[in-house]
């Protein structure tokens, strides 16, 4: 056992602590806007663990787009919400018993599937160097139909986002 | 410098694959239990994309563990993660014309095409 790999079993253990933690915020805070703000350390968590998984890029991409974009969305578009409806919003629950049985059934049946899979797994050791360059590759030669399908699917999004939330003029 | 493993190291707890899916799956199953629960539909949003990072960290947790020398896996997550956009996007889109159109952000009144 390395001194690097005992490093990276800490940090995971931490990590997913962060995760787990902030992910309970997300499920019970109160209002919307401490629901939306507890889910930050929890993207960044998971940002960490790519770190750890030596996927770099991905743990780039985590933090620009999940932890700086998505989130700053949601939170103008609850901010936005706010002000129409005037003070913080009340997120609510309902039906916590078919919640935690839904959620339970479903976790035993991930954890019974991972009990009795063998993965063909191997240990990478240490933490290992980042594969941006090879990442680029990929995406620009075998995966390149997929790639130009998604920027397709992305202007669609970014047109339909302003369709439906665009206020109407008189007369449209 | 040089660390010795602790004593108290056991086996189990040096992390590989399975601590990885375990951890995801619980992140994947609180993501469910928000989109069941909340009633706010920007709550839900939130349990989705919990849901969606719980996908996403399998995908590389895998591409680490069992194919280490390709990167389909960080493709996969990639393109999970740029859909995720799109639909946080969208779907906050959808939540104010909504509101607009019905005045209440609680999926439970969207009901208008209930026969």
């Amino acid at each position: 056992m390395s001194d690097v790999q005992i490093f990276a079993d800490l940090a995971f253990y931490l990590v997913a602590a962060l995760i787990l933690v902030s992910a309970l915020g997300v499920l019970f805070a109160r209002r919307v806007l401490h629901a939306a703000l507890a889910l930050l350390p929890c993207l960044l968590g998971i940002a960490g663990l790519y770190a750890v998984l030596a996927a770099h890029f991905m743990f780039a991409v985590q933090i620009l787009i999940y932890a700086g974009a998505i989130t700053v969305l949601i939170l103008f578009a609850v901010m936005m919400l706010q002000r129409i409806l005037g003070g913080g919003i009340l997120a609510g629950s309902h039906n916590p018993l078919v919640g935690l049985l839904a959620a339970g059934t479903m976790f035993l049946a991930l954890v019974a599937a991972l009990l009795m899979t063998d993965f063909a797994g191997q240990d990478p050791g240490s933490l290992g160097v980042g594969n941006a360059a090879q990442l680029g590759q990929a995406l620009l030669t075998r995966e390149v139909l997929a790639f130009e399908a998604l920027s397709v699917v992305i202007l669609a999004a970014i047109i339909g986002a302003i369709v439906i939330a665009r206020t109407r003029a008189e007369g449209e | 410098m040089h660390f010795a493993a602790p004593q108290f190291y056991l086996p189990g707890l040096h992390v590989g694959l399975q601590h990885y899916l375990i951890l995801a799956g619980l992140l994947f199953v609180m993501g469910l239990f928000a989109v069941l629960t909340r009633r706010h539909a920007v709550a839900i949003l939130l349990g989705l994309e919990l849901m969606l990072n719980a996908a996403n960290l399998n995908l590389v947790a895998f591409n680490r563990y069992v194919q280490p020398a390709a990167v389909s896996g960080q493709v996969f997550a990639l393109m999970v993660i740029a859909l995720a956009a799109c639909e946080a996007a969208v779907g906050l889109a959808l939540i104010l014309a909504l509101y607009r159109n019905i005045g209440s952000v609680t999926p439970d009144e969207m009901d208008q095409l209930r026969g």
